[in-house]
């Protein structure tokens, strides 16, 4: 099972692949670092653009922006208090203060050593489970899929945040967008107007352009942003070789941060920002001085950045097993695995195992190029980005993103309905209603409703079918959990309270 | 004003003078070859594997470009391609039966007679295959199983509509029972599904099972004799079931071609059959070849459509 991961070595290692990587991850730094781009936005502006590649080539871009941008992100977190990216945000509790007393290049070091543990611990997590993984797919038909569509939609929970109706409305939204198109089974047109384009429903990298690429590059030209202040020689930047004992005693901090990171990414529904403010909160509960928390701690910017970056390859674990991606990244990633015609499920791992492994590969080498390349050669310069003229930058990307969605079907059509979806994306932005939601809708209601009538008809109408076997029995112990347990624990929390009251 | 008519005449005499000259020695610039799928599917790759033949055989230098036009099961592009200019320059591929199903089910702008003909060249017929859990292992528990419990038998299949579905209803005429159809979107998650057991019974194309005889019981091909794909594998009319059914991909222009580019046209295509390095390359690209030209094609097209009507007719799918 695991020696057709040594075969594809040597693939991953020829220039071009090797390359791509290298080039993934200095461009997913620059991404991530720049205030309001995100590796969602920066992998679906790349996805059109990687059909006449060769699939190693494209997806090792993929691979080293996202590994790359969860880095990226916290150099404005620490340098400036603005999170880079939404995964970046815990970063700033402790980076910025440390910045403050002069201690911002160490604050960066610690974060690059930390990302890069957190991406290798994920690579490696992905290498070892989602092959044994995808030999048990199988036992997934429709009513397992159904319940694990439904155990994702659940977890849409977690990211609701401070306004849960907000949540509901922009998942409900998502939902709606799934439904467009040709009914999947009697093939009736649904809200297709009378378009042919619409009845293959809305794909995928369509809306997350318009979705998460065009409302904060609007961001990008409406708001000025000061930065003077920002250069390398208030950093306080030592060799990383020197700095390196110095995070020594941030073991144990790697180790939960990392699990807490991976399974994370391998659940439906949550991504990078959750993991970090995950992994932050209980580092903190176990650290022994949690009053220097907040106030510059470094071991806190250890903790966000292992578990941002711990999600990233994790997060294909369902998506390339079962075809189901949990994360926004994962779904425009598998959207870049089907325009090379792999379709992602148990047959991946059979018929393209090169491709598969020498992907998981591209993970791992890309976390470890991070810590070359963000480590030791460019923090400082990567720090002056902050300085670019950001209405030359949001022109560059709106053209590449006109140009890319253009590209995806060699129609103006999917323009229009981009910047149709550009258009919901800022209002939605501007009323503070939670992007991630309206894409797991999509991906997730899809599936749910393909999946609950292919298992309808197999049983016959029997809705006794889905649940019928120990699988889905499981799935469905686990949804109830994720639902009840966030109540039950406010529950026991608030009569804790009422108990100290007394 | 005078002067402006006399002029537009001129220059449409030139213009049909120069498109009669174009005829003459057709083909004097690109033709182009609308594909209704992304680069890369199956019928995207048969015309590409096509095109270098085709080019040789009208020979003169004469060049054929691929342009994918994908979406919506391949309406849209077979839509461009029946309302392109009738010159011989705009060809399209055309999938049986599923181009002539969509007239029949929704509203479609085209119809039978919107084309030109040219040849069928790909006929990838279906199999029967079952589950290994199912225990059905030979077509006669099979269909022994169906007559004694209509509807207990699960069929995996892709979308209603198209060369699966068919093949399951004349399968239901022939035997006189009925089975439970469960549609999968394309016929890889179908294939999975029956390798994990969720469904007993499933039709697919025979290029699609090749691979993956071990793990599924094939059961059956619906040709008229053995396929060279799978030479072992028994047709259903050795087993005394008169089951002949596949998808088809071809190729048609729009209606009304001069017949000058027609009779090219048709004799490239007829010659595709007796070319071995063209029998090769759709061998390694698992396209189970079969030339059918010009008015022959076109009765397959009308008999395909004539079956589809009355399936609808029937029980509509939709």
């Amino acid at each position: 099972m695991y020696s057709e991961l040594l075969h594809a070595l040597p693939e991953v290692l020829t220039f071009a692949n090797f390359m791509a990587v290298i080039v993934g991850v200095v461009a997913g730094i620059v991404v991530g670092a720049m205030p309001g781009l995100s590796a969602t936005m920066a992998i679906s502006v790349l996805v059109p653009f990687t059909f006449g590649m060769s699939p190693l080539v494209a997806l090792g871009l993929m691979a080293g922006i996202y590994n790359g941008a969860m880095y990226g992100g916290a150099i404005p977190a620490v340098l400036l208090r603005i999170p880079g990216t939404p995964a970046a945000v815990a970063t700033t509790f402790d980076g910025y203060p440390m910045a403050q007393k002069g201690q911002g290049g160490f604050a960066l070091q610690v974060a690059v050593v930390s990302s890069s543990i957190g991406g290798i611990a994920s690579a490696i997590a992905l290498m070892v489970l989602a092959p044994p993984l995808s030999r048990v797919t199988l036992l997934f038909g429709p009513s397992e899929v159904f319940w694990v569509a439904i155990f994702g939609l659940a977890s849409i929970i977690f990211l609701l945040g401070g306004n849960p109706v907000k949540g509901l409305i922009s998942a409900c939204f998502g939902v709606f967008v799934s439904v467009i198109g040709s009914d999947p089974i009697f093939g009736n047109d649904r809200f297709t107007f009378g378009q042919l384009e619409m009845l293959d429903g809305i794909n995928i990298v369509i809306l997350l352009v318009g979705l998460y690429a065009l409302p904060p590059v609007i961001d990008l030209l409406e708001v000025p942003l000061k930065t003077d202040g920002v250069n390398g020689s208030k950093l306080g930047t030592e060799p990383i070789w020197r700095a390196l004992p110095r995070m020594k005693r941030f073991w144990k901090t790697w180790i939960r941060s990392s699990i807490i990171g991976i399974w994370i990414g391998i659940l439906p529904g949550a991504g990078g920002s959750m993991a970090a403010f995950m992994s932050y909160n209980e580092a903190r509960r176990a650290s022994r001085t949690p009053d220097t928390w907040g106030n510059g701690e470094p071991e806190g910017v250890a903790a966000a950045e292992t578990a941002n970056n711990a999600d990233t390859a994790s997060a294909l674990i369902p998506a390339l097993t079962l075809g189901i991606p949990g994360t926004a990244v994962a779904a425009v990633m598998l959207g870049g695995l089907l325009i090379h015609g792999l379709q992602p499920g148990p047959m991946l791992f059979r018929e393209n195992p090169d491709i598969v492994f020498g992907f998981m590969w591209q993970f791992l080498f890309g976390a470890i190029l991070l810590v070359l390349l963000g480590g030791s050669l460019a923090t400082n310069s990567f720090a002056r980005l902050l300085n670019l003229p950001r209405p030359l930058l949001g022109s560059v990307i709106i053209v590449l993103m006109l140009i890319g969605v253009y590209s995806i079907h060699g129609r103006m059509f999917d323009v229009y309905l981009m910047l149709l979806f550009g258009a919901i994306g800022y209002v939605m932005d501007k009323l503070k209603f939670p992007l991630p939601p309206v894409v797991l809708g999509l991906i997730l209601g899809g599936f749910a409703e393909e999946n609950l009538r292919l298992a309808l008809r197999i049983g016959r109408g029997d809705w006794s079918i889905l649940f019928a076997n120990v699988t889905s029995l499981v799935i469905v112990a686990l949804t109830v959990a994720v639902i009840v347990g966030p109540m039950i624990k406010r529950l026991l929390s608030k009569d804790g309270k009422t108990a100290e009251g007394n | 004003m005078l002067k402006f008519i006399s002029k537009a005449v001129l220059a449409g005499t030139v213009l049909l003078a120069a498109g009669a000259a174009e005829a003459a020695d057709y083909p004097d610039k690109p033709i182009e070859v609308i594909v209704g799928f992304d680069a890369g599917g199956g019928t995207d790759v048969m015309a590409r594997t096509v095109a270098p033949f085709i080019e040789k055989y009208l020979g003169d230098g004469a060049s054929v470009v691929i342009k994918n036009v994908p979406g919506a099961s391949g309406q849209i592009g077979v839509t461009q391609a029946a309302n392109a200019a009738p010159d011989g320059y705009t060809l399209g591929t055309f999938n049986l039966p599923g181009m002539m199903a969509r007239t029949i089910d929704r509203k479609s702008d085209y119809d039978l007679d919107s084309f030109t003909y040219l040849a069928n060249v790909v006929n990838d017929p279906n199999v029967i295959v079952t589950s290994k859990a199912s225990g059905l292992d030979t077509l006669d528990k099979l269909i022994a199983e169906a007559k004694a419990n209509p509807g207990s038998v699960t069929v995996g299949m892709s979308s209603l509509g198209g060369d699966d579905h068919f093949a399951l209803i004349k399968l239901q005429n022939l035997i006189g029972t009925e089975f439970t159809i469960v549609p999968f979107k394309g016929s890889a998650p179908a294939r999975t599904a029956l390798m994990g057991g969720h469904v007993a019974m499933g039709i697919l194309n025979i290029s699609e099972v090749a691979k993956f005889r071990d793990q599924l019981n094939v059961l059956g091909v619906a040709l008229n004799k053995r396929s060279d794909f799978a030479p072992d594998l028994p047709t259903f009319k050795e087993q005394g079931l008169d089951l002949v059914n596949g998808a088809m991909r071809g190729f048609i222009a729009p209606a009304g071609l001069p017949d000058d580019a027609k009779s090219k046209l048709e004799m490239a295509f007829s010659k595709l059959k007796d070319d071995p390095d063209f029998l090769k390359a759709m061998k390694d690209t698992a396209n189970p070849v079969e030339v059918v030209t010009g008015d022959d094609f076109k009765a397959m097209t009308k008999d395909i459509y004539d079956l589809a009507k009355k399936v609808w007719e029937t029980t509509p799918w939709n």
